[in-house]
């Protein structure tokens, strides 16, 4: 057998990465004696244009069939290496990589003999595994021009537009009775401190209006299964208990509803009707029945009369989606001041949240924009704001900056600043990060609005029992002194922490969430909106708090990550699947149960395997008591042949 | 000078009651004194300053803070505020465009009026005003500088100095208000 293989082998400098630890030339010296080898060559970066012609040359030139190369990751560059089989002709599964710069110089920086010694016994693993390697068959799957996108605020909408735009049909599924998501309840947007709902509502309506794009609100994803291309979603509808189509959104239902519930979109601040809207921009414009505070007086029933828009009776629906892709953009919830005792969120009637501030600054809010005291209604003349509530928190687990914090408080007190410039507002904090475009003016404004910045972050608050302002005492870092300030009312910045509906979605979806409980992206800096499963795409704040900019941003890189993906109408996907031996099968099922992708299928009291489905996890052949499962391109015997010669030396 | 110079003297901690949220506001309209709100606290003035090398409680960084902070009482008696050589090192190296020179001039010039002045000042303007000099020349100087060839300390003509001077009303600032 072993006349017929001809292994070329290339070891890769790395620049100095490896070369100047592995005596890269001693490598290849080893490697031309090994059996089967034809050649081997070093080369300084095997991965430029250059590498891979030389490569590649020398495939056709002396006709090699297998090619082991000596570099980096194969999660860096196995792609990279297996167009270049391809181009020469050879099938791209003929390719194995050894990592001698993770694995070796980088290590074993001060032991470079033993890392040389150490990468030649992986090139002849690699080399004896080589000659057992088969080619796969490509395969490619036609794709479905159709998109999820799970979650309308402002990076999910950013994407539906995008996408519908080039002409995909979008399915936008949101949670609650309208799209918009958190960036409704901002009165203004910094830096440029435009109106929030005036920048973000005709967007809501451009999305709801495109033919491209289906939005369910009030809806959820269930279930789905499928693959990259060939998605399928199940997406429930909770009812409204009012009919869309024949809502005319006039609101005659709500002034004639005599029970007023806390709105949440307005925190603790407002109440609304049990028929209503939490806002009036809200997209879709459908009122809402909510069955837990209706007292069923069918008020409501009687004002809307002919147009009949509402069913007590209305049911929760199932529909079922085929997409192409998903987009995950369900963006995050406001951290819960409450969990700090010490700032007597909750006790203290004039501590108040940031979000809070801004509904009390908002013409539409609750207080038509006037900013008073919960406790006498009074107007407060000295303002404090605390910063990283909820964030850079080790005790309670939120290690994160939440990004936005800063500059949302300089925004709140320029504002506070602007209406009433006879208020004295101080920001306690530890660091102002005022790191992007245009964010550092506004630093610099609020400094030239005579807002106090007090380096030094509150351990507590205590209250005055008679007149319930705000004792802060800090260690003004910058005097190096202790200061106690009397203030009137305190806002607490609070931090972005993942939705509650982060982690139920993420077994749904298969897509794994990282240590602060935001979704994991496939690679920080390079492959920021992808996750480790072909098709599926993060955007905005649930891959980690963001701002407005950047959620935008990445709304807008998802759905050209999408775009890239779905264009060319089918994909190829992966060959390095589980190959399943009928013959061999006792229909035990383990290998049913094992499967994490739900690829295992049984018939006639066999198993057998969706190649479309298999991610190629090698769970099921690890499971299987006949091995009668076989991780193609990771076969018993290739993996057996290394570790005997590993051994053997 | 033997007279020990004394820091900012805080109490710790600092009441409410005792800063003065104005006080930003009246310092930013003394001419020389608007920059002070953009000073964010770096501390580049204080290690730049060549006073703070030879004299460690001057810290103009930490002057400024007080300012901000309210502390008026505090920064217009302390005798920190009068250690200033405006040689503008800080105003050069600040990253923010304060002129902490020209602010440390409009503190001063609200502590005067405030009553509020150094002695040595004081001493220097009765001085001045007494006999034209900040110093008394006494033959020693003239016969050094006969040495090098140059002729004696010219002579004050007190009667014309004194007019000028009584124009500006040093003397009333200094002698009515010195004693603080």
């Amino acid at each position: 057998m072993s006349k017929n293989i001809r292994i070329g082998v290339y070891v890769c400098h790395c620049g100095l990465n490896i070369a100047g630890v592995v005596n890269v030339k001693d490598a290849v010296n080893y490697a031309v004696s090994l059996s089967g080898v034809v050649i081997a060559k070093d080369h300084r970066y095997a991965c430029s244009d250059l590498g891979q012609a030389l490569i590649k040359k020398d495939i056709i030139d002396y006709h090699l069939d297998r090619i082991v190369i000596a570099s980096c990751s194969p999660r860096m560059h196995e792609s990279t290496f297996r167009k270049v089989l391809e181009a020469a002709d050879l099938n791209p599964y003929m390719l194995d990589m050894v990592n001698i710069r993770e694995q070796c110089s980088w290590v074993h920086i001060g032991e470079p003999e033993k890392a040389t010694e150490k990468a030649k016994d992986l090139i002849r693993m690699a080399v004896v595994r080589s000659k057992l390697l088969e080619p796969l068959t490509i395969k490619e799957v036609k794709v479905l021009r159709s998109v999820l996108i799970i979650g309308g605020g402002i990076a999910g909408m950013n994407a539906a537009l995008d996408l519908a735009n080039i002409g995909f049909k979008v399915y936008l599924v949101e949670k609650s009775e309208t799209i918009g998501g958190q960036m409704t309840k901002l009165d203004k947007t910094f830096p440029t401190m435009d109106c929030s709902i005036c920048v973000e509502g005709p967007k809501m309506v451009d999305v709801f209006r495109h033919p491209n794009i289906k939005v369910f609100s009030m809806a959820e994803v269930v279930s789905m299964g499928g693959f990259v291309g060939n998605f399928t979603v199940k997406v429930k509808n909770n009812p409204r208990y009012v009919i869309p189509e024949n809502c005319t959104g006039c609101g005659e239902c709500a002034e004639a509803c005599p029970v007023e519930y806390p709105n949440r979109w307005e925190m603790r601040l407002g109440t609304r009707r049990a028929i209503s809207v939490p806002f009036p921009q809200v997209v879709p414009l459908l009122y809402t029945l909510n069955k837990d505070h209706c007292i069923e007086c069918y008020k409501c029933v009687d004002v809307c009369g002919e147009r009949r828009a509402i069913d007590f009776k209305q049911e929760t629906e199932e529909v079922e989606l085929n997409v192409g892709a998903i987009i995950v953009a369900i963006g995050y919830d406001f951290f819960d001041p409450s969990t700090l005792k010490e700032y007597g969120y909750g006790s203290y009637r004039n501590v108040i949240s940031s979000i809070e501030m801004e509904r009390l600054l908002n013409a539409a809010g609750p207080t038509r924009g006037k900013l008073f005291r919960i406790s006498d209604g009074k107007f407060p003349k000295r303002i404090g704001f605390i910063q990283c509530v909820g964030s850079r928190d080790e005790r309670i687990g939120q290690i994160y900056c939440s990004n936005a914090c800063c500059l949302n408080s300089i925004k709140l007190a320029i504002q506070i600043k602007e209406k009433h410039p006879e208020s004295e507002v101080y920001i306690f904090y530890n660091d102002i990060r005022a790191f992007g475009k245009g964010f550092e003016e506004v630093y610099r404004k609020a400094r030239e609005s005579w807002i106090t910045f007090v380096r030094g972050i509150p351990p507590e608050i205590k209250e005055d029992n008679t007149t319930e302002n705000l004792k802060i005492l800090v260690h003004d870092q910058c005097l190096g002194k202790l200061v106690e300030f009397e203030v009137d009312l305190v806002t607490l910045a609070i931090g972005m922490v993942p939705q509650d509906s982060a982690r139920p979605l993420s077994k749904v979806l298969h897509i794994p969430i990282d240590s602060d409980g935001f979704f994991l992206e496939a690679h920080s800096k390079i492959r920021p909106v992808d996750t480790h499963t072909a098709g599926i795409f993060l955007a905005g704040t649930c891959q980690g708090p963001k701002n407005i900019h950047e959620s935008v941003s990445q709304g807008k890189a998802a759905a050209s990550s999408v775009a890239a993906l779905l264009s060319k109408g089918e994909i190829r996907i992966e060959s390095t699947i589980a190959h399943l031996d009928q013959d061999l099968c006792i229909g035990c099922d383990l290998c049913k149960e094992a499967c994490p992708y739900d690829a295992v299928r049984t018939e006639n009291g066999k198993s057998f395997i969706m190649d479309v489905l298999c991610r190629g996890c090698g769970v099921c052949a690890s499971s299987c008591p006949e091995h009668a499962i076989t991780m193609k391109h990771f076969t018993d015997e290739e993996v057996l042949a290394q570790v005997i010669t590993a051994f053997q030396g | 000078m033997s007279q020990k110079i004394r820091s900012l003297s805080v109490n710790e901690p600092l009441k409410s009651t005792q800063l003065d949220p104005k006080f930003k506001y009246e310092v930013a309209k003394e001419p020389g004194g608007e920059g002070l709100g953009y000073c964010f606290q770096c501390g580049k003035c204080t290690a730049t300053c060549p006073i703070r090398r030879v004299e460690s409680i001057y810290k103009p960084r930490q002057i400024l803070r007080a300012a901000l902070l309210g502390l008026r009482e505090i920064v217009l008696s302390s005798d920190v505020i009068w250690l200033c050589a405006t040689c503008f090192s800080c105003t050069e190296r600040c990253p923010q465009g304060v002129k902490l020179a020209d602010v440390m001039r409009a503190i001063r010039n609200i502590a005067v009026r405030e009553g509020y002045i150094h002695p040595f000042f004081q001493a220097q303007g009765k001085m001045i005003s007494e006999i034209g000099r900040i110093f008394e020349d006494d033959e020693f100087i003239n016969e050094q500088r006969a040495d090098l060839g140059l002729p004696p300390v010219p002579i004050v003509n007190l009667e014309e100095f004194k007019k000028i001077l009584d124009s500006t009303k040093i003397k009333e600032l200094l002698a009515s208000k010195g004693s603080k």
